[in-house]
């Protein structure tokens, strides 16, 4: 590779000036994580230190053991997971089903359908709150899993549909019609065929569902004033009152709650790298 | 094994009519070949008989059943598609098991069914590997292999061979050929390479714009095209043609040059016609008409020679080697049974003889 890579000159930047860049960048990107970590295991004093400290003599486990057994973190942590997956699950299901109906077949006002499903995401979020909150309190859902699951349902939904509609379709379509020839319903072309070859395309779905609903704050600020539906975002914001803000508690509840994103994103890397339909025809 | 009979079938996309009444009668374990230039509708045909497209108007029945309204799968047919369209994730043995596995049925049958075929076609040793770990030959024969699992009444080809290279396309030709021989499985092939229907077909079917413009076996089309479409579409290098007239029972063609034709097309003095010759009826004769040398292609066996005749280009065929360069004249003569006339008007063909 080098002996003869190395004659032939590359057009652009030189190699070392993109390096030094993308450390640079990568840098930016992570300091505010490594600066939450740090400051999750410092004591309360440590974080008001000039000139701050990069890393305590003793670190402190103190702030951890405050938020998971003297707070009400674990509570909404568990509210968090029991929404965000609902609302995730949900709206995979009707994306899948309306993007294949999208992607696959033909029929009067596709078009105009389509761009519909765009205008709830073009809405301002303010906007939305007051109608979202009369329909909910009239449904009895004001304070419930439920609302909170259909309410973040909508907001990741139209993102959704469009993202596994334009998967769909590059799903070559004479598979789903050798399928047919060869018995397949409808259904069993979807589930059999099409589906396990979008798990990409799934696995970015879900991704983005869960971490919208996951971080989401107004909707769980004014839908769950209830402690037992409070999500994580609002867990954290209850740490700083109007007096002071413990913002130890603060950064390790915020450990806590990026934990299972980092989590969920490495898990579905390998989905990620694609590919899995090569070889399905002449490639 | 069943005839398959379309009647009059029509297929319209809105008021744009593509097919207009099309009529094959296809009889139990022939090998048919649809064959015509792309768009012609032989792909939308070959679709309508496996139910993937709707017919909008006609008949179509196989082994005696009109199908029309019945989804692929109670049609008893399968179909290789010009992708092959192998499911990617699934191992051989899984695609060729596919349709059986949907069916239900106890998978032991299908694991020995499937490597029944699998023997057939030499492909016991992939049955493990995924479609991508697969050369262009294999993935057709698994393609292949999929559609004989099922034992259908009746195979549809979608022009299986066109992603092939050259050397592979002549042996999956043959391949095709002999499980045909084998099985005798009534066959409804679609191919835009006429060299293939040649090779293949008992049957083939010209189609033109949405019409089919002959029907008969390989080399009926190929003495007796009944029109100048299917004269100049089968056989290669194409039949030359050459316009002109009849007058005093010569055909006199539009430059002046006269050429003896059989005497019966002296009843059509005075008309407007084609005279067709096939490229390897032409005869070097030194009492012949010139023909002024265009180019010369060698390929070994037989060498094709580009001319200027009687105002045309035509194209010779010859088994003599010739050393003549471009810008040299040869003098040719067209043997007279070979022919072809046909009505400048109407495109048909003019019978010249009852027997020709």
């Amino acid at each position: 590779m080098s002996g003869k890579t190395s004659k032939l000159t590359r057009p652009g930047l030189p190699g070392w000036l993109i390096l030094v860049g993308s450390v640079l960048l990568v840098l930016v990107c992570l300091f505010p994580f490594w600066w939450m970590v740090v400051s999750s295991v410092k004591t309360l004093r440590e974080l008001y230190t000039v000139p701050p400290i990069w890393w305590p003599d003793t670190p402190t486990f103190q702030n951890y053991s405050n938020v998971l057994f003297q707070s009400n973190i674990p509570r909404y942590f568990l509210n968090s997971v029991i929404v965000s997956a609902g609302s995730t699950g949900l709206a995979l299901i009707l994306a899948i089903f309306a993007s294949y109906g999208f992607a696959r077949f033909k029929f009067k006002g596709k078009p105009l359908l389509q761009s519909l499903v765009l205008v709830a995401q073009l809405l301002p979020t303010a906007a939305i709150i007051v109608p979202l909150f009369i329909t909910l309190r009239f449904l009895g859902l004001v304070n419930t899993y439920w609302g909170l699951i259909l309410v973040y349902m909508i907001i990741t939904l139209p993102l959704s549909v469009w993202m596994l509609t334009s998967y769909f379709k590059n799903i070559p379509v004479e598979l789903e019609e050798a399928a047919i020839i060869d018995g397949a319903s409808r259904l069993e072309c979807l589930f059999r065929i099409t589906l396990p070859l979008s798990l990409p395309g799934i696995a970015s779905v879900m991704v983005y569902a869960f971490v919208t609903t996951w971080n989401e704050f107004i909707f769980a600020l004014c839908f769950a004033t209830d402690s037992s539906v409070k999500t994580l975002p609002i867990g954290l914001a209850e740490f700083s009152t109007e007096f002071n803000t413990d913002w130890g508690a603060v950064m390790a509840a915020s450990v806590v709650m990026t934990l299972p994103i980092a989590i969920l994103f490495l898990s579905m890397q390998r989905l990620f790298v694609g590919g899995l339909t090569a070889g399905a025809t002449k490639g | 094994m069943a005839p398959l009979t379309i009647n009059d079938v029509r297929k319209s996309y809105g008021a744009l009519e593509v097919l207009h009444g099309v009529n094959i009668d296809i009889t139990d374990g022939e090998f048919v070949v649809l064959v015509g230039p792309s768009g012609c509708g032989k792909s939308t045909l070959l679709r309508m008989l496996a139910g993937l497209e709707d017919i909008s108007a006609g008949e179509v029945s196989i082994g005696g059943r009109v199908v029309n309204a019945l989804q692929p799968k109670e049609r008893d047919i399968a179909m290789v598609f010009q992708s092959y369209a192998l499911y990617p994730h699934m191992t051989v043995e899984q695609n060729m098991g596919f349709s059986l596995k949907l069916a239900r049925a106890p998978k032991q049958d299908v694991r020995d069914r499937v490597l029944d075929v699998a023997k057939t076609l030499n492909l016991e040793d992939y049955l493990q590997r995924y479609p991508r770990q697969l050369s262009g030959g294999q993935r057709q024969r698994v393609a292949m292999g999929r559609a004989m699992v099922r034992n259908p009444e009746v195979f549809l080809f979608d022009e299986p061979l066109s992603n092939l290279d050259a050397k592979l396309r002549v042996k999956m030709r043959s391949e095709i050929k002999q499980n045909h021989h084998r099985l005798k499985t009534t066959t409804v092939y679609v191919t835009h390479d006429q060299v293939e229907a040649m090779t293949m077909a008992d049957k083939i079917v010209v189609m033109n714009a949405g019409r089919v413009e002959q029907v008969g076996s390989p080399l009926e089309l190929y003495d007796r095209p009944a029109n100048i479409f299917v004269a100049g579409f089968i056989g290669s290098p194409a039949m030359n043609l050459i316009a002109g007239r009849i007058v005093d029972g010569h055909f006199l063609g539009a430059d002046g040059t006269r050429m003896t034709v059989p005497a019966s097309a002296a009843r059509l003095e005075g008309q407007e016609v084609k005279l067709g010759i096939r490229p390897e009826h032409l005869v070097i004769d030194p009492q012949g008409h010139p023909a002024e040398i265009l180019t010369v292609e060698p390929t070994g066996a037989e060498t094709l020679v580009l001319m200027q005749l009687a105002g045309h280009e035509v194209v010779g065929v010859f088994r003599e080697r010739i050393t003549l360069a471009p810008g040299k004249t040869l003098s040719l003569s067209l043997m007279p049974d070979h022919i072809h006339l046909f009505d400048t008007q109407t495109g048909l063909r003019i019978p010249l003889s009852p027997e020709n």
